[in-house]
C-alpha cells in the first residue's frame, strides 16, 4: 500500500493538477470550508465533511440544459479535463452511489453524467474529522481512499484511475497506519444509524400519526435548505430564459418543501399542507426509497441538521419521531 | 469555481453567503457556516439569491426617451442630458424644483454618494428613499425617547431572553433567521406574546396570541402599560435613575383600564392583563416590532408607546432585552445612516445645524449648503401635483408599486419635466422615465451594507455587470464630474468609507481592513473601537430616557357601508417588494406566481366567494382584480394583500394619509369592497 506524509501533499496536489480538473476541501477567508478549487483557498483536508454537498461538482444548484442562438441548439460540454474530487466521506460516497444509480435509471441523465462520466473520486477518511475524530473508512465505493493515521495518510486505490494517481508514491506503509485502519474499519454502527433504522420502521408500520407531521410543519420555515443540502436530494427545476436572439434552458435545485413542488395547475396540490410536505420529505428518504430500492436514502451525512435554522432535520426529526413512537 | 463572500441583497437580516460562479456565471450560493447570524443557514430568498443576476430582462445600455419610446443611447448622451435637464429645471423653477430619491437596496457609499450630489452638487435637500415607507415612524419615534431610532440589541440576544413581545412583524417570512431564532428560543422555553391580528407562523407557538383590530395599537399598549403599572410591576428603580416624564406617563395611563382598552382593541380584557404580566413579570424580555406599528397615521405614536412599555420594566440596555424595530431592507438602516433623508446628512447630523452645515460645507469644498430640510418622499407627489417639484432622479426604487396610491404616482410621474430612473431592470417606474441608466446589480460591485443589528459589513463583486451597466457609485461620481464638481473622486468605495468615517462620528472607526470577517456594529466611534452590540447601556443616547404619552387615535380610513372591509397590505415570504427581482426568479416566482387577497371563510361564504375565484376589489383611489385565498389567517372584516405583483396592485388601493411626523402613509389600514366577478 501506499503512503503519502503531509510535507508531500504539494507536490501530489500539483502533479495532479496538470491532468485533471482538482476540487479539494478548501477553506475559505471566514473559515467556510467547502470544496472548490485550489486557487480559491488553502488546501483542508483535516475538519470533516464540509457542509455543502460534494456531489454538487456533478450535480450543481444551477447548469445550462442548452441554448438556442439564431436557431442554432448548443449544448453544454464536457469539462476540458476530468474531475477529480476530494473530500468524499463515506457517508458521502454511499449518496453518491445512490444518485448514481438514480440518474442512471430508465432516462440516463445526460447533464449528470456528463460531468460525472470520467471522473475520479476520492475519499477522506480516519482521524482527519472535526477535531480529529474518526471519519470512518471508505472501504470501496470510490477510486481512491486517503486515511489519515495521525501522522500520514494511508493511500487506498479502488480503480484502474486511483492506482495511476499514487503509482509513483513510496509503497512503504507504518504498522501503526494498517493497525489503525483495521481497528476503524471494524467500527460498529453508531448511535443515529439505529435510529434512522426505528424511525423508517415505524413510518413504514404508519405508527406516526398526522398529528406529529403537523407540529414539525409548524417549525418548517421552508427555507428549503435541507433539500439544497442534501446529497441524495435530486429534484430539479427548469426554466427558460428568453431574449430576442436566443433562449437558454437550465434547471436548478427544486425542493419538496416548497407548495409549488407538487401544485398542479388547476390550483390543486396533493402536498398542500406544510404537514403534507414534512411527512413526504421524511417518509420518502425512509420509506419509499426502501420500497424502491432496497435501502434507506439517508446515509447520515448529517447536512440536513446542519443547515436547518429551526432544528428539524432527519436526525432530529428521527430522534422526535421514535421517542414518542417507539 | 469561484466563490465571493457577500451578503444577502433582500432583508435587514443581513445573513452572509458565497456566490459560486463558474466562468463569469452565478450557478449558486453557499452559506457561510461561521456567521453569527447565518450559521450555516438561509432562507428560501438567500438560497436563490443568485437567480435574477443573469436573467435577461437586465438592462445593458442607457435609455433616452426619443419620440416617446425608450431608446439605446451611449452613456455620454444619457448622462450629459440627465445634468443639462436637471440644471435646466432648477434654473427655471428653482433649486428645490428637483428631488433625489436614493435606495435602501443601493450600498453605504451609494448612498452617501448621491446625498452628496443632492446636496453639494446641486444645492438641494431634497433627498430621501424609501425608509420613509417603513421605518420612519421608528427613527422619529426612537429618536424623541431614546435619543437612536435603530435596534437597540443584537440578533444573538434572542438567544438570552424571557419573554419575546412580537408585535406587528410577520418575523418568519419577512426576516426568516430571525424568525427561526425566535422559534428555537421557544424550544428552549423562552414565552413567546403576539400581536398581530393575521395568524402568522410565530402565533402558533406564542403562549398568548392577541389579534387586535387593525390601528389600535396604542389602545393595546396603553392598556397593557396600565396594567403593569396598576400591579405593581414597573421597574421603579429603572424609571427614577434613567428616565424623565414618567408622571405624565402614567397620567395619560389612569383611565385606560383593561375593559376600555378591550373595547377599542376588540381583545378580552383578560388577555391584556396576561400580556402585561407575562411580559413586565420577566427578568428579560424582547419587543420586536416592525410595519405593523410603523405604517400608520399614528406611527409614530405607536413606536413611542412601545419605547414607553421597555422603560416602563427596565427592558432597555442588557442582554436579552430591548426594543427591536427589524429594518425591512438589506441596507434600509444604511440608507439612513448615510443621510439619505432631508433633514440630516450622515449620522444623523442635522442640516439645520450651522456647525454641522459648517463641518460638511468645507469637506466637500464647496461654498454653501442648504439649511431648510427637504422634501419627504411621500410628500414628493403633491408637491409635484402642486408643481413645485418638476424633476426627479430615481435610484433602485419603483413607486409605482411601493408607493400607495398608484393612480395618483402615475399620472404624477408622467407629468413630470424630468423622470431619470437608474436601476438594474426596466421596472414600472423606470418605464415612465425620460432616462434610464442601467446599474450594476449587488452581485457586481464592491461597497457595505448595514443590516438591522447596525452590523456594517462587507458586499464584493462576483461577476460583472451586463453590457454597460455600472456601480450605482460609478454612475454617481461621473454625474458629479459632468456637472463640474471635483469632489467625487475615489479610487473605490474603501476610499468612500474612509470619507464618511471622517464625517460621522457613529461611523468613526469603520474602514475596509476592520470589516473581516463578519462586520462591525455601529456606533464604533474609533479606529481602536470594537463595535457596540448594544445600544443605552448605562445612558440613553439622549441622556434620559423619555416618556412621550399619548392620544389613541382612529385610523385615517375605516370601513363604511361603500366600503365595508380594511385592507391590510405586506409582503409574502417568496417575494421582495415590487418584484423586481424575485419575480424573475424561478422558484420564487413559482411559489407565488400572482396577486391575491386573503379573506376570511366568514366573509368568504356570505360573499359566496370560493378559493381562487376572481374577485374586484375596490377603494375609493382605485379597483385591482385579484384571486380569492380563503383563509382563517385573516379576522373577519379584514383582507390582507401583498404589494408585489404590477397586475392586481395593492397600492392603487392604499390611501396616502401620512403620519404628521414621519410621513409615512398609512399602509395598514383603508377600507374596500370585496367582489365576486362572474
Amino acid at each position: 500500500m501506499k503512503v503519502l506524509t503531509s510535507d508531500r501533499l504539494d507536490q501530489f496536489f500539483a502533479a495532479l493538477a496538470e491532468t485533471w480538473e482538482v476540487r479539494v476541501p478548501i477553506l475559505l477567508p471566514d473559515g467556510t470550508r467547502v470544496i472548490g478549487s485550489a486557487d480559491d483557498g488553502p488546501r483542508t483536508l483535516h475538519g470533516g465533511a464540509v457542509l455543502s454537498k460534494p456531489t454538487a461538482a456533478f450535480f450543481p444548484q444551477h447548469a445550462t440544459i442548452f441554448s438556442a442562438v439564431e436557431g442554432t441548439l448548443q449544448e453544454p460540454q464536457a469539462p476540458e479535463r476530468p474531475l477529480l474530487v476530494f473530500g468524499f466521506t463515506s457517508r458521502d460516497l454511499a449518496c453518491l452511489c445512490f444518485i448514481d444509480r438514480f440518474f442512471a435509471d430508465g432516462l440516463c441523465d445526460d447533464i449528470y453524467f456528463r460531468q460525472r462520466q470520467g471522473a475520479v473520486v476520492a475519499a477522506l477518511s480516519g482521524y482527519c474529522g472535526t477535531g480529529g475524530t474518526l471519519l470512518l473508512p471508505a472501504g470501496g465505493n470510490c477510486d481512491l481512499e486517503l486515511f489519515w493515521d495521525g501522522d500520514c495518510w494511508l493511500l487506498i486505490a479502488y480503480s484502474e484511475a486511483g492506482k495511476e494517481i499514487i503509482t509513483d508514491l513510496p509503497d512503504s506503509v507504518p504498522q501503526k497506519t494498517l493497525e489503525l485502519f483495521g481497528q476503524a474499519s471494524e467500527q460498529l454502527p453508531d448511535e443515529n444509524e439505529k435510529l434512522i433504522k426505528r424511525a423508517s420502521e415505524l413510518l413504514r408500520s404508519d405508527r406516526v400519526p398526522d398529528s406529529f407531521w403537523a407540529e414539525i410543519g409548524d417549525r418548517c420555515i421552508a427555507c428549503t435548505g435541507c433539500n439544497l443540502a442534501c446529497p441524495t436530494c435530486t429534484c430539479f427545476g427548469v426554466q427558460d430564459w428568453r431574449s430576442a436572439r436566443q433562449i437558454e434552458r437550465s434547471r436548478m435545485w427544486d425542493s419538496c418543501m416548497l407548495d409549488g413542488f407538487m401544485r398542479e395547475s388547476s390550483g390543486h396540490n396533493p402536498l398542500g399542507s406544510e404537514a403534507l410536505r414534512t411527512r413526504r420529505r421524511i417518509h420518502h428518504k425512509l420509506a419509499a426509497d426502501f420500497k424502491k430500492w432496497g435501502e434507506i436514502s439517508c446515509f447520515l451525512c448529517g447536512r440536513c441538521d446542519a443547515v436547518c435554522p429551526t432544528g428539524i432535520g432527519i436526525v432530529a426529526i428521527a430522534g422526535e419521531l421514535v421517542a414518542r413512537f417507539g | 469555481m469561484k466563490r465571493t463572500l457577500t451578503v444577502c441583497p433582500y432583508c435587514g437580516t443581513g445573513c452572509r453567503f458565497y456566490l459560486v460562479s463558474d466562468k463569469g456565471r452565478l450557478v449558486g450560493v453557499e452559506p457561510s457556516v461561521t456567521h453569527p447570524v447565518s450559521r450555516g443557514g438561509l432562507c428560501v430568498k438567500g438560497w436563490n439569491a443568485f437567480g435574477f443576476v443573469h436573467h435577461p430582462d437586465r438592462l445593458t445600455t442607457p435609455l433616452v426617451r426619443h419620440d416617446g419610446t425608450l431608446q439605446p443611447a451611449s452613456w455620454d448622451e444619457a448622462l450629459s442630458l440627465v445634468i443639462e435637464r436637471l440644471r435646466s429645471v432648477q434654473e427655471r423653477h428653482g433649486t428645490d424644483s428637483v428631488m433625489f430619491a436614493s435606495s435602501a437596496k443601493a450600498t453605504n457609499e451609494e448612498n452617501y454618494l448621491l446625498m452628496k450630489l443632492a446636496r453639494a452638487v446641486f444645492g438641494t435637500n431634497n433627498i430621501d428613499h424609501c425608509a420613509r415607507l417603513c421605518h420612519s415612524s421608528t427613527v422619529t419615534g426612537l429618536a424623541e425617547t431614546f435619543g437612536s431610532g435603530a435596534m437597540t440589541n443584537s440578533i444573538s440576544c434572542f438567544d438570552q431572553t424571557d419573554v419575546i413581545f412580537v408585535i406587528g412583524s410577520n418575523t418568519t417570512e419577512q426576516h426568516p433567521l430571525i424568525g427561526s431564532r425566535i422559534l428555537n428560543a421557544v424550544r428552549n422555553g423562552t414565552r413567546l406574546v403576539v400581536a398581530d391580528n393575521r395568524r402568522i407562523r410565530l402565533a402558533r407557538q406564542a403562549v398568548l396570541h392577541l389579534r387586535h383590530k387593525n390601528g389600535s395599537d396604542v389602545a393595546l399598549l396603553k392598556g397593557i402599560m396600565h396594567v403593569i403599572i396598576a400591579e405593581g410591576l414597573a421597574d421603579l428603580d429603572f424609571i427614577a435613575a434613567r428616565t424623565e416624564n414618567y408622571a405624565a406617563l402614567a397620567e395619560s395611563l389612569t383611565d385606560w383600564t383593561p375593559e376600555r382598552a378591550a373595547a377599542a382593541t376588540g381583545v378580552a380584557a383578560r388577555e391584556i392583563v396576561s400580556a402585561a404580566r407575562l411580559y413586565a413579570g420577566a427578568e428579560r424580555a424582547m419587543i420586536v416590532y416592525s410595519m405593523g406599528i410603523t405604517q400608520h397615521s399614528h406611527g409614530v405614536d405607536n413606536v413611542r408607546c412601545i419605547a414607553a412599555l421597555a422603560m416602563l420594566t427596565g427592558n432597555v440596555g442588557r442582554p436579552g432585552t430591548g426594543v427591536n424595530p427589524l429594518r425591512g431592507q438589506n441596507n434600509v438602516q444604511g440608507g439612513c445612516d448615510m443621510g439619505a433623508l432631508p433633514d440630516v446628512y450622515s449620522g444623523y447630523q442635522k442640516v439645520s445645524d450651522a456647525q454641522l452645515r459648517d463641518k460638511f460645507t468645507r469637506s466637500w469644498g464647496v461654498t454653501a449648503l442648504p439649511s431648510t430640510p427637504g422634501l419627504p418622499l411621500t410628500r414628493a407627489m403633491d408637491a409635484a401635483s402642486a408643481g413645485k417639484l418638476r424633476g426627479m432622479f430615481i435610484m433602485g426604487e419603483n413607486p409605482m408599486l411601493s408607493d400607495p396610491d398608484q393612480g395618483h404616482v402615475r399620472s404624477v410621474l408622467q407629468h413630470l419635466e424630468l423622470l431619470v430612473v437608474q436601476d438594474i431592470f426596466l421596472t414600472e417606474t423606470a418605464a415612465l422615465a425620460d432616462i434610464v441608466l442601467p446599474a450594476a446589480c449587488y452581485a457586481e460591485k464592491e461597497g457595505t451594507f448595514t443590516n438591522t443589528e447596525r452590523c456594517v459589513q462587507r458586499l464584493r463583486k462576483a461577476v460583472e455587470p451586463p453590457g454597460e451597466a455600472r456601480a450605482d457609485w460609478e454612475i454617481i461620481c461621473d454625474m458629479a464630474e459632468r456637472a463640474g464638481y471635483q469632489g467625487m473622486r475615489y479610487s473605490g468605495p474603501a476610499e468612500i468609507m474612509d470619507e464618511i468615517a471622517i464625517l460621522t462620528p457613529l461611523y468613526g472607526g469603520i474602514a475596509y481592513d476592520r470589516l473581516e470577517p463578519h462586520g462591525l456594529q455601529w456606533p464604533c466611534p474609533d479606529r481602536s473601537h470594537p463595535g457596540t452590540p448594544i445600544l443605552h447601556v448605562e445612558r440613553f443616547t439622549r441622556g434620559l430616557g423619555h416618556f412621550s404619552p399619548v392620544t389613541h387615535r382612529l385610523s385615517a380610513e375605516l370601513p363604511d357601508d361603500l366600503y365595508p372591509f380594511v385592507l391590510t397590505t405586506g409582503r409574502t415570504y417568496f417575494h421582495w417588494h415590487t418584484g423586481c427581482m424575485t419575480r424573475r426568479t424561478h422558484l420564487l416566482d413559482r411559489e407565488e406566481p400572482r396577486s391575491f387577497i386573503e379573506v376570511h371563510p366568514d366573509d368568504a361564504a356570505r360573499l359566496g366567494v370560493r378559493n381562487r375565484d376572481e374577485l374586484l376589489v375596490s377603494s375609493r383611489r382605485g379597483k385591482v382584480r385579484t384571486e380569492a385565498r380563503v383563509t382563517a389567517m385573516v379576522i373577519p372584516g379584514v383582507v390582507f394583500m401583498p404589494f408585489h405583483f404590477a397586475e392586481g396592485a395593492a397600492n392603487a388601493l392604499t390611501n396616502n394619509v401620512l403620519d404628521p411626523e414621519s410621513s409615512i402613509p398609512e399602509f395598514k389600514v383603508c377600507a374596500v369592497s370585496v367582489e365576486k366577478l362572474p
